[in-house]
């Protein structure tokens, strides 16, 4: 189990790493507080549905917005 | 008639999925594909809805209504998976977990939280989980998809804003017959 769990966090941290380099930051610094804070919080949990709803917005909505910050969805 | 060939599907998923050019690759994958009512309640754009309801339509795609069971136990694997030290479950992708372990369907699925819940917890056992690498691999191995499968795993993150992580994408080319 330990193993396992080792596994999965170590793809998490990948996964994080990506999300950071790949991310256009000037344009998640550019919007309003309430997206900046969601984009940000999904470059490091890759919770896109806790995400969306700190941006008061529906998944695709932010899905979009995902692509517009240039932000990958890793899986 | 095998359970295999159902596979239910996740939101995530479906969002990403409809976005790439060959999405009709997943009605030839399977006799058909069930989108749970809690699924389908979360997609809300044109072109993903309008893909839904085609496949609905044509009988590639199904809605899937959510029996008590199941909600019982997708209740179960959100709580369970919330003792993980992982990413955790949501309740969408815990029905399609549930249904994946009731009915033997395939689950399709991006969310981390759900791949790492079928691996870490008992009671999921034997669910068999894909995501869209494992279809796309799929589609190359039945003949469905041609031409150099880099190009079309490059194609789909291009198109989709997907990544699919770098050893699990070597492995699939190298068995695919790809250069890794």
């Amino acid at each position: 189990m330990e193993e396992k769990l080792e596994k999965w966090r170590r793809l998490e941290e990948e996964a994080r790493e990506i999300r950071r380099r790949e991310a256009d930051w000037s344009f998640i610094e550019s919007q309003p507080p309430r997206l900046k804070a969601a984009l940000k919080l999904y470059v490091e949990t890759g919770d896109i549905r806790l995400s969306s709803a700190v941006a008061g917005l529906s998944l695709e909505e932010f899905r979009e917005l995902l692509r517009a910050a240039k932000i990958p969805v890793v899986a | 008639m095998s359970a295999r060939e159902f596979a239910i599907a996740d939101t995530c998923f479906l969002i990403d999925w409809a976005a790439w050019r060959r999405r009709d690759l997943l009605f030839r994958l399977f006799r058909a594909v069930f989108v749970p009512e809690l699924v389908l309640r979360e997609v809300r754009s044109e072109r993903t809805l309008e893909w839904i309801v085609e496949g609905i339509s044509s009988g590639s795609l199904a809605l899937f209504t959510e029996t008590p069971g199941v909600l019982d136990l997708a209740l179960r694997i959100v709580e369970r998976s919330r003792l993980l030290p992982v990413r955790g479950v949501d309740l969408p992708e815990a029905v399609c977990l549930a249904v994946g372990k009731l009915r033997g369907y395939v689950v399709i699925t991006e969310n981390r939280g759900a791949l790492a819940a079928a691996d870490l917890l008992e009671e999921l056992s034997g669910v068999v989980v894909w995501r869209a690498l494992e279809l796309i691999a799929e589609g190359f191995r039945r003949g469905l998809l041609s031409g150099d499968p880099r190009s079309v795993f490059a194609e789909y993150e291009r198109e989709t804003g997907h990544r699919f992580p770098k050893r699990d994408l070597e492995v699939a080319l190298r068995e695919l017959g790809g250069e890794a």
